[in-house]
């Protein structure tokens, strides 16, 4: 039967039959519609209400990021104003994971690889590695310093491909280059280590940090203060508009001691007087500020080779290469000073009343010491020649080592009191030595100076009064820089202001108006009476008037100075040493202006080190027109 | 038809379905900001054309109530090849969209196979079950009323479309507990299904149906990949809180970080930019819509009219809840339009024909009377 055509059946409610318009199936079917919906807003209540806040702060960090305006790092200049590095860009192709497409990664893989040639599956192990270690919105450098032409065309593609990211580095462009290299530093990319100490004061992973040098010393005056933004980026983590901002604090410029034409100078000196050895280094000190107008350790490196990716042959070979390039001989190695170290023993003993500036000792060429146990078991020690008979004057200018056995250890068997060791030492240490100088480098090596109580603990030996001659004429275990010598001399030059060595003159500010100038900071006071120095001084002017160190001379200027050639290794099959060449001194004598140190890791005092000290002299007072030097013979 | 049946015309079914239609349009509009930030400027922008598609849905509508709608149950074996027709046809001809087939090309316009047969589909259930009337309770009966439904679910299933065959399951639970089937025999099917589940997990179940239900339940597991909507789409939903932040005003769905922000995650747009209330508002017009759908099946004067309204009711309340419910993550991921409310010409030119068969429906229950 059609149930059409029979509707008053559904009416009567017989078994079987259809339910009726009160039927509880529809109330069912009602009930299920608010329970359905019920469930729905019980949990829209738990995710809106509940969990509202915590949804809200998810949303916000979605779309806003922090970005750092890095501040421009501060330029250096040299003492006249000429700038010494500049700040340069450099390019990288990045992916920031976090912004890579859902589905379409390998696409933008692919297509990096076809303009910077890196193959898509070490650009995707890159990534991989890269949300690995510093989460998703890193960027992870895929090519670091593309071209520029390759660069032009990432730039290009960048707003269209989602996740690709050009980076500009900012590099330094060190215009002097090895002229300078030890002295700037360089800067390069933070390392782990550094980040972690660092990322408190807002340093990001890849950011660029001063790591030698005044790059490094200055680090927080050059890098001034980076600025933020608070950006809203969409889902494709394009930058749509700036929410916040705090502009960065730019940089201070600093103004260096040094001379860049002094700089080369000394540089091209020490290289012509250099023979054979690894190394050589020169300082150049106004001895009234303790300002560096000059500083040079041989060999150099180009620092713009750390500008770029370094590979690590590259880095080895120059780690390895013989003189280690890398290191500031002139602050960070210690070497026996030699004869050099006669100013200071003669000043000690001046003081002490052990010499007078009339004090006679006759050099027949050596003196003997009787073992003390056996008297038949006699050493002896050496002078450079049998000088004859020296006041205080001669003993300094004809640099005699018999002169300064008596001073430093006495002559027991002819009633002469010595200064002893301990003396020795602790007039050493008054004038600078066996610490570091506190100059505004890192790695500065403390020298030493070594006494009784020291060789009891480090050798073990007893101190004999063999090592009290050798003490006193700067041989032995005493070590020195050539930054610590000249600080040293400087003091005698000076009237006994051990000085700390610097080459910070200013910090201004981009407009250059000075916000900090550095002047004279005096770290010791050498513990010896005015009359006395002015004896070491006039002791000084006639070794290079009359003594061993004529070839310090500078026509039109009286320098002053001393020679040093100190033994260092084995003896060789005759006898002989290899020595260092030392020359230190200052110039006006009366009135020093400025000291000079010149070192050759091999080489004479006399013969290398003080013509250089005479070039660099010659040039510091008379410029580029170098006083006709007489010639040899004349 | 006389005129003076009019009078039986459901003016608050035609309103409310107008109502979802506008909030719908609102929606739409700051879902697409981003895409089109000039706002409506031609007929290509979403909202002009959800607009035409719900005129022309109003016209359909109205012809179909015009109708007797007995006459679709007299076409109902015809309707039902169709339905079955262009579900094949989509599978092997379709477009591919998201990685599935779910639509067709008839005459240059783009159909969503599912969407029509949907309703085909229940236009042919409600033939058979009301036929079979006295039947109902046999077992035999109750099967082949199961395969009906279940030919198209499989297919739906196929492209594949887990979520509309679901709809499919709901529909043809509902329809057959109306005509009058045992509850026992429908949980002893369920509690079949229910035992059947892991093997259907692993036997029927596409990888990336799997992949959808692993992320459901751990979307951190890839939060950039296919867990980066689910997680999106919960934020936005919760960030939205209590008022939301007002419509074309909420960072998720301006910022792009919804997918398919006018179509299957337009709920997640509701929940941010108008919060709780906008939702509770929302599903308000959807009871109210649904109360309406049922008062037509409980006046129906037969038991194909009656069926047929249950049906639409039970498709449409499963639609709303399935679409918000992965909305806020209390199911996996499954692509189901919101009635009314989402983009789509397909799915709305079809409930504006299932609401001209429930008025048709309405039109005529007292005629008998008279």
């Amino acid at each position: 039967m059609d149930p059409y055509l029979a509707p008053k059946r559904e009416r009567g409610r017989g078994k079987g039959e259809p339910p009726g318009r009160r039927h509880p199936v529809f109330a069912v079917l009602r009930a299920l519609v608010i329970l359905l919906f019920g469930i729905l807003v019980v949990q829209l209540v738990r995710l809106q209400v509940i969990q509202g806040d915590e949804y809200a702060q998810r949303a916000e960090i979605n779309a806003l990021r922090e970005a750092q305006i890095p501040a421009v790092r501060g330029l250096i200049l040299d003492r006249e104003g000429r700038p010494l590095v500049l700040n340069a860009a450099r390019f990288s192709a990045a992916i920031v994971p976090g912004d890579l497409p859902e589905r379409g990664e390998m696409g933008i893989f692919q297509q990096l690889e076809r303009v910077t040639g890196v193959p898509t599956e070490e650009i995707e192990r890159k990534v991989l590695a890269g949300i690995e270690a510093r989460g998703p919105f890193e960027p992870v450098v895929i090519k670091p310093d593309v071209d520029e032409e390759t660069a032009l065309v990432l730039r290009e593609l960048e707003p269209v491909t989602p996740g690709l990211k050009l980076l500009m580095e900012p590099t330094r462009e060190y215009l002097a280059g090895p002229l300078l290299s030890h002295t700037l530093g360089y800067v390069g990319a933070i390392s782990e280590d550094e980040y972690g100490e660092l990322k408190d004061q807002g340093y990001l992973v890849q950011d660029h940090i001063g790591k030698t040098g005044v790059e490094l010393t200055y680090e927080p005056v050059l890098r001034g203060r980076p600025g933020k933004k608070l950006v809203e980026v969409d889902a494709m983590g394009r930058e749509l508009k700036v929410v916040s901002e705090r502009r960065p604090l730019d940089g201070s410029n600093l103004v260096v001691t040094i001379d860049l034409d002094l700089q080369k100078v000394v540089k091209e000196t020490l290289e012509e007087y250099t023979a054979e050895g690894d190394n050589a280094a020169a300082v150049v000190m106004d001895v009234r500020s303790g300002e560096i107008l000059a500083m040079v350790s041989l060999p150099d490196f180009d620092n713009n080779m750390f500008s770029g990716p370094v590979s690590d042959e590259d880095l080895t070979a120059l780690v390895e290469a013989p003189g280690k390039p890398l290191v500031n001989h002139a602050i960070a190695e210690r070497y026996a000073p030699g004869s050099t170290f006669k100013t200071i023993v003669g000043s000690a003993a001046l003081q002490e009343g052990i010499a007078t500036p009339s004090t006679t000792i006759t050099s027949r060429g050596y003196i003997t010491v009787e073992n003390e146990y056996d008297p038949n078991v006699v050493y002896k020690y050496d002078d450079w020649a049998a000088l004859g008979a020296l006041d205080f004057y001669g003993g300094i200018a004809m640099s005699s080592n018999v002169y300064f056995y008596y001073l430093a250890g006495g002559k027991a068997d002819e009633g002469f009191r010595g200064l002893g060791e301990a003396r020795v030492a602790r007039y050493a240490r008054a004038f600078g030595l066996g610490e570091p100088t506190g100059v505004d480098l890192l790695g500065e090596s403390a020298g030493l100076v070594p006494d009784a109580q020291w060789k009891e603990d480090t050798i073990g030996d007893p101190w004999t009064i063999g090592d009290t001659y050798n003490f006193g004429i700067g041989q032995g275990d005493l070590a020195v820089t050539p930054l610590q010598l000249i600080t040293a001399v400087s003091a005698i030059g000076n009237g006994g202001k051990v000085l700390t060595p610097h080459l910070l003159r200013e910090v201004r500010d981009g407009h250059g108006n000075v916000l900090q100038r550095f002047e004279q900071s005096v770290r010791r006071t050498a513990p010896v009476e005015p009359e006395y120095l002015q004896i070491v001084r006039e002791a000084m002017r006639q070794s290079v008037t009359k003594g061993v160190a004529k070839g310090a001379a500078v026509p039109g200027i009286e320098v002053a100075g001393k020679t040093g050639t100190a033994q260092f290794g084995p003896a060789r099959y005759d006898g002989s040493y290899e020595t260092h060449g030392w020359f230190v001194g200052f110039a006006p004598y009366d009135e020093p202006e400025v000291a000079v140190v010149v070192f050759f890791q091999r080489g004479g005092g006399g013969s290398d080190a003080a013509p250089a000290a005479s070039t660099i002299l010659d040039y510091y007072f008379h410029g580029p027109q170098l006083a006709q030097k007489p010639e040899e013979g004349q | 038809m006389e005129w003076r049946v009019a009078r039986h015309f459901d003016y608050a079914l035609l309103l409310l379905a107008a109502a979802l239609v506008a909030y719908g349009a609102l929606l739409i509009y700051s879902a697409s900001l981003t895409a089109y930030p000039d706002g409506i400027a031609g007929l290509s922008h979403p909202v002009a054309k959800q607009a035409m598609f719900a005129l022309f849905g109003l016209a359909v509508m109205t012809i179909i109530a015009w109708m007797d709608y007995r006459v679709f149950g007299q076409m109902a074996p015809a309707l039902y090849a169709l339905a079955i027709l262009i579900l094949i046809a989509a599978l092997f001809l379709g477009e591919s969209a998201f990685g599935s087939r779910r639509w067709i090309t008839i005459g240059g316009t783009q159909i969503q196979a599912s969407e029509v047969a949907k309703l085909l589909t229940i236009v042919a259930l409600a033939r058979y079950l009301a036929d079979r009337q006295l039947q109902i309770t046999r077992v035999r009966v109750f099967l082949t009323s199961l395969a009906l439904a279940a030919l198209p679910a499989g297919l739906v299933m196929a492209e594949p479309d887990m979520g509309t065959a679901i709809i499919f399951g709901a529909i043809w639970v509902g329809m057959v507990l109306v005509a009058g089937a045992r509850v026992r025999h429908v949980l002893m099917l369920g509690g079949f299904l229910l035992a059947a589940i892991p093997f259907a997990a692993l036997a029927v179940l596409g990888d990336y149906q799997r992949d959808r239900i692993a992320l459901f339940f751990n979307p951190n597991s890839d939060p950039l990949g296919g867990g980066f909507n689910i997680l999106q789409a919960e934020i936005s939903v919760g960030s939205g809180g209590v008022f939301g932040k007002g419509l074309t005003n909420g960072s998720q769905t301006q910022l792009d970080f919804l997918q398919t922000p006018t179509t299957d995650y337009i709920f997640s747009v509701l929940g941010e930019e108008l919060g709780l209330v906008g939702a509770v508002v929302l599903l308000a017009l959807f009871t109210a819509l649904l109360f309406r759908a049922i008062r037509v099946a409980t006046l129906a004067r037969d038991q194909f009219g009656r069926l047929l309204a249950t049906g639409v009711a039970i498709m449409i309340l499963f639609q709303v809840f399935i679409n918000i419910a992965v909305n806020i993550r209390l199911l996996p991921v499954t692509g189901i339009p919101l009635p009314f409310i989402s983009q789509g010409g397909s799915s709305l030119i079809m409930l504006f024909v299932a609401l001209g068969l429930l008025q048709s429906v309405l039109l005529r229950h007292r005629q008998i009377e008279f």
